[in-house]
């Protein structure tokens, strides 16, 4: 792989590509919206609801006269910022234990993945739900929420990988230097499960980014008035037949970003030869 | 000292030579595509003839092109691999130029191939009789009961034991010989014209191999197939060809017979690939080096070790408390300093769990291990520093021993830093002395393990063992995973290491050959049990075990007909 420099990877297929540019786009603008949206989130700045485009507010205003693009970029911020830190804790944490399961094996492995086959068998929807009716809507709930939903996914497949690799000879040689526990977890094994906790990662922000998006929508995830894609699709609907970019919009930047991620973790395994470790939770 | 001909099975030249070349291969050139998008030729201007019931033996070492050349012969490139010209004629038709459904008729009726590791080239959910059978039905359209009747043939005619039983076998239940004669009887299924062995022998052992060896000469001559058999070693040519052709970097670099080409070869190459043979008829390289009597202990005293596996804790051990078979039943022996013991054995015979149970990866179910007068029954784990310092073990494959995300420097530098506790440029520059030592350069320190050959990679794991200046050294296997001529360098290195340092060894190896080379005494294990020991002299000139003699009978088969 250290053969391999990044631009080859990036740009191994058609579909890498355009995936890679859709999540560029994507990132930059949410990262920099500060920058240059010209409204407040929650301020009244148009010349009245619901009006369409005009030099002054490019994409109109909302059901009750907020800038929509501003809304729709910052709306974007909550989603990504949410569905990344939440992916990126499932499989920094999964893959740690599940390193360790792998490693350490007997009964600690055994009784760790009885717990991930317990949590896998309670349906994900469910357990969101029920979790943010119970905590309350908030984003750090959210977050910590989508981190525990998908982190036994992510420790399996990285425990599967960590397997492999535990039976080999620089693990034993290790050993007999007499390296601690975590020692070799940390220093030989999780380099070398690495590639797969990428390509985990983009997969779980991927659906982890539709998750969100489907609790917002349906009332379980951001409050408003914090501006979400989700959300907004929510609040657009009944004025669908007024005005239906309010859905379209959001509903796009949704699937964009959606199709960007898969299609650039798609060309990120098959540049890493992963093919068999993908999409199987 | 004459040459004995031990091919008078080979059709008298005259005889051959009023048909026309059966097979014929001109200015042969395969590419294949490397990861920056060049074509890289991997055969280059191959060409030969082969005449009907003629051998001809392809050697070289790993990466010179056999395999794809083998598989060219079929019509066949890997993926990412293109055929960039020449022809291939077979009975004057050109295979290169056949349609897909050509080519179907072509492989397996006329042209058969045995590929290397006969595991993955039969099916695991099908038993191994109608895996032939589908071969008889589609190629000779022969039906059910025909078919399973001249199966049965074919599996008798391969030495199978009781055909009627492995015929209801699934691969996975029979042995590693069995299934390669299950594959050959496949071939041998529609009597094709040319049979193409790519190193069928390499995944079986000594005597294992020799079994088939035998089948393949014998079958030939029954059947008066042409054979191409693929090889890294020179000596099964010798045993089984009457022409051969050396291969180095896709090209040929040397052809003719191999009775000619074994007294005098013609290019350097050639002659490195035949000294580097490892001989059980040469001298004992070790026998003179023997410590001075009276040291007043051991190093290492190994006493009615046994061994058995599957005592490893989980939930799954509740339901089930089926017990293993000993994988080591009372082994003994005893270790001075500065001397080396080979461990003798076919795979399973539990050399390495020996091995490993001295260093520490494994605790002994019974017995003692003393190392420098003090008991070592604890896991690495559990042992000092000291002790973990002086017993280093090298492992078969280097590749699997080299953190593969890890450089070199790293990979040297670590155990400097545990057991010598040194740090930054003093710890560089030991590194730099270690690959010094092993014939490497310093600028390997920055590489990755995938970044070197072979050869250097296992260079590197010895350099790494011996980082912790040991008084016992394991070798498991260290040259197996390698090239012949690749080998011989590294034992090399190995012994003039050992010679410096002074350092014991326990050398486990299949091959007797190399076993000779270092080892001052030898065991000889047979599933678990010592079945002889002494003085490697002895054992070699006089083994008393019929175990030992099989042993030395399957390796010394090609070396004996030419000396």
């Amino acid at each position: 792989m250290s053969e391999k420099s990044i631009i080859s990877v990036l740009t191994s297929s058609p579909a890498t590509t355009i995936g890679v540019l859709l999540v560029t786009i994507h990132l930059l603008s949410a990262l920099l919206a500060p920058l240059y949206v010209p409204y407040g989130v929650t301020e009244l700045a148009g010349p009245s609801m619901l009006a369409p485009g005009s030099p002054g507010h490019l994409l109109g205003t909302d059901v009750i006269g907020r800038d929509y693009l501003t809304r729709l970029v910052i709306g974007g911020r909550t989603s990504i910022f949410v569905a990344m830190l939440g992916a990126l804790s499932a499989v920094v944490i999964g893959g740690l234990i599940g390193v360790s399961a792998a490693y350490i094996g007997g009964f600690y492995d055994d009784a760790i993945m009885r717990i991930v086959d317990t949590k896998l068998s309670i349906p994900g929807v469910l357990f969101v739900a029920l979790c943010v009716v119970g905590f309350g809507r908030s984003i750090p709930v959210l977050t910590i929420v989508i981190a525990i939903n998908y982190m036994p996914g992510a420790l399996r497949i990285i425990r599967s990988q960590a397997l492999t690799q535990v039976p080999l000879d620089y693990v034993k040689c290790a050993r007999l230097r007499g390296e601690s526990k975590l020692a070799v977890i940390i220093r030989e094994l999780c380099p070398n499960v690495m590639e797969v906790v990428v390509v985990e990662f983009a997969l779980r922000m991927s659906s982890a980014i539709l998750a969100v998006s489907a609790l917002s929508f349906l009332g379980l995830g951001i409050s408003p008035p914090t501006p979400d894609w989700g959300l907004m699709v929510y609040e657009g609907i009944r004025q669908i037949y007024i005005a239906p970019w309010l859905v379209l919009l959001p509903a796009f930047l949704i699937s964009t970003l959606v199709i960007g991620l898969n299609f650039a973790t798609d060309g990120l395994a098959n540049a890493l030869g992963l093919d068999a470790a993908r999409g199987l939770y | 000292m004459g040459w004995p001909m031990p091919w008078a099975w080979t059709l008298p030249g005259a005889f051959t030579e009023r048909f026309m070349s059966l097979l014929n291969i001109n200015n042969l050139t395969v590419g294949y595509v490397n990861p920056s998008g060049e074509l890289v030729p991997a055969v280059q201007d191959v060409s030969f003839g082969l005449n009907k019931g003629e051998t001809l033996g392809i050697v070289g070492e790993s990466g010179c092109g056999k395999s794809t050349l083998a598989r060219a012969i079929l019509g066949y490139c890997r993926p990412g691999s293109f055929i960039m010209g020449g022809e291939v004629l077979f009975d004057g038709e050109d295979i290169l130029q056949m349609s897909s459904s050509q080519l179907r008729d072509l492989r397996g009726q006329r042209i058969a191939m045995v590929p290397q590791n006969p595991l993955s080239s039969l099916t695991y959910h099908m038993k191994v009789g109608p895996q032939v059978d589908e071969i008889l039905k589609i190629h000779r359209g022969m039906d059910s009961n025909a078919a399973r009747l001249h199966t049965l043939e074919l599996f008798a005619g391969t030495n199978l034991p009781d055909p009627e039983q492995i015929y209801d076998r699934y691969p996975h239940e029979i042995s590693g010989g069995q299934r390669q004669r299950v594959v050959i009887a496949g071939a041998l299924a529609c009597q094709p014209a040319i049979m193409v062995l790519d190193e069928p022998t390499t995944a079986l052992d000594t005597t294992t191999e020799i079994q088939v060896l035998k089948l393949v000469k014998e079958l030939r001559q029954e059947n008066e197939m042409a054979l191409i058999y693929i090889t890294h070693d020179l000596t099964l040519t010798d045993y089984i060809c009457k022409n051969v052709l050396v291969m180095l970097d896709g090209e040929v670099v040397e052809q003719g017979q191999v009775a000619k080409i074994f007294k005098h070869p013609r290019t350097d190459y050639t002659k490195m690939l035949i000294a580097a043979i490892p001989r059980v008829d040469a001298k004992s390289g070790a026998g003179a080096s023997l410590p001075a009597a009276g040291a007043p202990q051991p190093l290492l005293e190994v006493d009615g070790l046994k061994f058995r596996y599957g005592q490893r804790r989980s939930l799954a051990t509740i339901f089930k408390s089926r017990e293993e078979p000993l994988a080591v039943d009372d082994v003994s022996f005893d270790l001075e300093h500065g001397e080396t013991v080979g461990l003798v054995g076919e795979s399973g015979s539990g050399k390495s769990t020996i091995a490993n149970i001295i260093c520490g990866l494994l605790t002994a179910t019974t017995g003692n291990v003393v190392f420098d007068g003090q008991p070592i029954n604890t896991p690495a784990e559990k042992r000092s520093l000291e002790f973990r310092k002086r017993i280093q073990i090298i492992f078969q494959d280097p590749l699997s021993s080299l953190n593969p995300r890890h450089r070199i420097e790293t990979i040297l530098t670590r155990p400097l830093k545990i057991f010598f506790g040194l740090k930054g440029k003093a710890a560089s520059d030991r590194a730099i002395e270690l690959l010094e030592a092993m014939e490497l350069l310093p600028e390997h320190l920055s590489r990755f393990p995938r970044q070197l050959s072979g050869g250097q990679q296992q260079r590197v794991a010895i350099a790494c063992a011996f980082a912790a200046k040991p008084d016992l050294i394991l070798c498991d296997e260290v040259t197996s995973a390698l090239d012949v001529s690749v080998q011989a360098h590294v034992l090399e290195l190995l012994k003039a290491i050992q010679e410096k340092t002074g350092v014991a060894c326990v050398f486990i190896s299949h091959d007797l050959g190399v076993v000779k080379q270092v080892a001052n005494k030898v065991i000889v294990l047979q599933k678990g049990i010592v079945a002889e020991a002494g003085p490697t002299e002895d054992v070699f000139a006089k083994p008393t075990h019929n175990y030992t003699r099989l042993l030395l009978a399957a390796a010394s088969r090609e070396n004996t007909e030419h000396t």
